[in-house]
């Protein structure tokens, strides 16, 4: 299968409840029922959002309600067949719809369309627990990614999830072998290409996702600015755009951790929200994959931190974001086709209808 | 100890419990350093209400109500050294160590301030 798929993000508070349960559960009980082909839920470790409240798991206090993640990809109609119920589960939050195309099953070898030449993120879901010949699933890929001279991979967990249509959660007791976990690569384009037949007998039953992104920096060097995009397309719809920042829990502006001095900045500086994710392997530039071992005083886990906004804004954004990755870090950017975002479950702004722009 | 007062150190916890909850929620919220100020307040806080307690002259059950049960759950030890192994954990040395040396110097000034003005009240 190669389809043309909806990608399907929400962001919200982990406390946040409809009226019987908490919105994670309510969306991944709708994810389940619908059977999605893919879906994982993943618990931040630091952000903020409307309000601009900070929430971050360095302090107990401003732990209990981090932000939460949720993506679901399948394909367009059944995504768009879900959007009405995801919007009526009453919180504060952002959804964001993005363009994806999707490889399971049988992956050959695959022409790229020409749009995903500049760079691509790979994304592959693979169970928790899952091995490769006695290694575990997420290990091998980055291993595979590594060596094939990827820009860099990140491994996040997911704490509930849809994986080929089935619900698999995780248990306090229990395996939690199928529990989804993401793995996000950048690349090439033709680099990620060549790499995805590998992937496909690697895995067996490979899920992946491949979309389009622009690499705006690298290990402190710029690159390309992310891509100017007009506020709305033709038919004046609003045209979003996220910024995503890969670094190990290592990277470091001044003395505070990147992720750390990159939220408290975008925070004082008004920004509409931020949120990181703590991978537990990972790579990205030269240095091998890594993740964290049992005895050790520091963490050398790979954070993610993703920032949604106007193009505008984003531009603003990306200025804080370029000064703090002046050594370390890789910068991507995408155009996001659709963004609402919701308070006190009405729609404040936005839409969920796909602006279309060709850049 | 009788009944009424094993209760009372129940409920009274409770209350301490809450009020760390609050005040740590409140400072924590306005300041969102990269320091747990939070736990700091509340643990000197705790420790000068509890020499004052003790300057004021309070003895026996009292003592025990509002010293062990009361402040006893206000205040944090686990916090305070969770937050400081997560600092360490980030490689914020700096931060860790200054969390230990102000928690315990300035906590034991605010104990012993806290007994001074309760001695002369």
């Amino acid at each position: 299968m190669n389809h043309d798929c909806l990608k399907l993000t929400t962001y919200f508070g982990e406390r946040h409840r409809t009226a019987t349960q908490f919105v994670a559960d309510a969306l991944l009980d709708l994810y389940g029922r619908k059977e999605l082909e893919v879906s994982i839920m993943m618990r931040g470790a630091e952000g903020f959002g409307r309000g601009h409240r900070l929430r971050t798991d360095r302090i107990l206090t401003l732990s209990e309600d981090l932000p939460m993640v949720t993506v679901a990809v399948d394909t367009r109609t059944r995504i768009e067949n879900l959007l009405d119920e995801v919007m009526s589960i009453k919180r504060h939050g952002l959804v964001t719809l993005e363009r994806a195309r999707m490889l399971t099953g049988e992956v050959g070898a695959v022409a790229l369309p020409e749009e995903l030449h500049e760079a691509t993120k790979l994304t592959i879901y693979v169970g928790r627990q899952e091995q490769i010949s006695g290694t575990p699933a997420f290990v091998a890929v980055c291993e595979l990614l590594h060596r094939r001279g990827i820009a860099g991979a990140t491994a996040l967990l997911g704490v509930d999830g849809t994986a080929h249509g089935v619900r698999e959660w995780a248990r306090f007791f229990g395996r939690n072998a199928e529990v989804p976990m993401m793995i996000i690569a950048v690349g090439a384009g033709e680099q990620i290409a060549r790499v995805l037949p590998e992937l496909g007998v690697l895995l067996g039953r490979p899920l992946l996702t491949l979309e389009r992104v622009r690499v705006c920096k690298r290990d402190g060097e710029l690159l390309s600015p992310p891509t100017s995009l007009p506020a709305t397309d033709e038919r004046g719809l609003a045209i979003w755009q996220k910024l995503m920042v890969y670094a190990s829990e290592q990277a470091r502006h001044g003395r505070s951790p990147l992720h750390v001095a990159l939220v408290r900045r975008l925070r004082q500086t008004g920004a509409g929200g931020a949120t990181c994710l703590r991978g537990v392997w990972g790579f990205h530039g030269d240095h091998a994959p890594h993740g964290d071992r049992l005895l050790q005083l520091r963490r050398h886990v790979p954070l993610v931190t993703i920032i949604v906004d106007t193009p505008e804004r984003i531009a603003d954004s990306f200025e804080i974001v370029d000064e703090l990755t002046d050594e370390a870090g890789l910068v991507t950017s995408e155009m996001v086709p659709a963004m609402a975002s919701l308070a006190e479950g009405r729609r404040q702004r936005g839409g969920l209808r796909l602006a279309r722009h060709r850049f | 100890m009788s009944l009424p007062v094993w209760i009372a150190i129940g409920l009274l916890g409770g209350i301490g419990a809450l009020g760390r909850f609050f005040v740590d929620g409140v400072v924590a919220a306005r300041t969102a350093l990269d320091f747990p100020l939070g736990t700091l307040v509340v643990n000197l806080s705790g420790a000068m209400l509890l020499g004052l307690l003790v300057g004021l002259g309070l003895k026996g059950t009292a003592l025990v109500l509002a010293g062990t049960a009361t402040l006893g759950s206000y205040t944090t030890f686990s916090t305070w050294m969770l937050e400081t192994q997560r600092l360490v954990e980030d490689g914020e040395a700096t931060l860790a160590a200054a969390n230990v040396v102000i928690s315990l110097v300035v906590g034991v000034s605010a104990a012993a301030l806290g007994r001074l003005i309760g001695a002369h009240v």
